[in-house]
């Protein structure tokens, strides 16, 4: 129950110390279609539906590139994963403008985490509806993270977003093994992917290994093995 | 005023310089620290307005510090580079140059690297190079011994004798000679303060 004059559009403690308008925002993105990701052995990937293909409209990208190393996923409303998008690969853009070298994982995944961070500081202003998830390489190696509303990061060796995450993630707990390979990942994460979602829509796969990040259709991705 | 050196060899970097501060015609100092450490691997070795290059080091170290902590990973030396280059370019561009040349050298996961920073925010990657008054002579002795096939301990002596070369004909350099040695096994300091004063 959340007490009267809290649930409006202003961002301020409720009297137990929740930002109700953040949860809410939290509960936006878990309507989202699924992302799963995993890491494995030398490399990471991320799978994701995409939308139910309409004849009369191009279909529409799930994963983004942000730079040649890092993609994004999202799961919430399409325009606030849009604008994180952007601000993402101005990010990368501005890192490389500085070192002439592709920007981190890490940098990224947190100078993303601040931008969204802003927005559960600030009243009149609407938290972003978004869960991300950002694979990448880099010379440290290939990782995996993902960001929520509040600006929490997480990384780990599995992660699923979205619609019915939940059941996505006890289908990576129990599959999940530290010598997974290329294709062994990506088996793994379109079963957790499945279990969250069903659908005919084709299934988009982003990889991440050595120092760059690619995405292809999933049929393209089970004829890869893992460099 | 000043000489410094930095040597591309197998196992690691060195740089070197000359110990004397000019003010105008006079020796400002004798005993002038020229040679930074930017983290274990990393070192600057500065020529010029001392007061802008101290400035430079400090704000870089601060920075590559910060990034490090934030990343979790160290810079590369071609990160160092760019950082400091990014300042001289915009101080060149506001019409308020810092008047420094900074030779990067060190060791990250590519190799030993070594990287030349000019006033006006040119970087360039060197297997060896030199600054200041001094260099001239330095280079002499540098283009008539370097070989890629040096080892730490030979670009060491390779780099006191350009810098003693340097400190026999030019006015600006003197008073000694400090040599810092980076290998992956860490980082050493000679003092030669002796030599050709």
């Amino acid at each position: 129950m959340i007490p009267k004059g809290y649930e409006g559009p202003y961002l301020m403690y409720a009297p137990d110390g929740r930002l109700v308008q953040v949860e809410y925002a939290a509960e936006a993105a878990k309507y989202g279609s699924p992302v799963v990701a995993v890491r494995a052995n030398g490399c990471a990937v991320m799978v994701a539906r995409t939308k139910e293909p309409d004849p009369l409209l191009d279909p529409m990208e799930k994963i983004h590139m942000v730079d040649e190393n890092i993609g994004i996923a999202g799961a919430g409303f399409t325009g606030d994963i849009q604008l994180l998008v952007d601000q993402a690969r101005v990010d990368a853009q501005r890192h490389r403008i500085i070192f002439e070298d592709p920007i981190d994982v890490k940098t990224l995944v947190s100078q993303l985490g601040q931008f969204m961070y802003q927005f559960t500081r600030y009243g009149n202003i609407r938290p972003l509806g978004a869960s991300l998830i950002v694979i990448g390489s880099d010379r440290i190696g290939r990782h995996i993270y993902q960001l929520d509303t509040r600006g929490l990061i997480l990384s780990g060796k599995a992660l699923a977003i979205g619609k019915n995450s939940d059941s996505a993630i006890s289908v990576l707990r129990e599959g999940y093994k530290p010598d997974l390979d290329l294709r062994g990942a990506i088996d793994l994460a379109v079963k957790a992917l499945s279990e969250a979602e069903d659908g005919e829509s084709p299934v988009e796969v982003g990889i991440a290994t050595g120092y760059s990040f690619r995405k292809m259709p999933l049929t393209e991705a089970q004829r890869l093995g893992c460099r | 005023m000043t000489t410094i050196v930095a040597i591309r060899c197998t196992d690691g970097v060195v740089l070197a310089s000359d110990r004397r501060a000019s003010k105008g015609g006079m020796i400002g100092s004798k005993v002038v620290k020229k040679i930074y450490e930017i983290d274990s691997k990393k070192a600057v070795a500065i020529a010029g307005q001392l007061s802008d290059a101290n400035y430079l080091v400090n704000l870089v170290k601060a920075e590559a510090k910060l990034i490090e902590f934030n990343r979790g990973f160290p810079l590369t030396v071609k990160e160092v580079s760019k950082l400091l280059s990014n300042m001289l370019y915009s101080g060149m561009r506001s019409y308020a140059p810092y008047i420094t040349e900074l030779l990067v050298a060190g060791i990250d996961e590519t190799g030993p690297k070594v990287f030349e920073a000019d006033i006006s925010g040119a970087v360039t990657e060197e297997m060896f190079t030199s600054s200041g008054s001094g260099s001239p002579m330095a280079y002499g002795v540098l283009e008539a011994s370097y070989r890629q096939d040096l080892t730490v301990e030979e670009g060491a002596e390779i780099a006191k004798r350009a810098v003693k070369s340097a400190m026999e004909r030019d006015p600006g350099s003197g008073n000694g000679i400090q040599v810092y040695k980076i290998t992956e096994r860490g980082s050493e300091i000679e003092e030669n303060g002796g030599v050709a004063q």
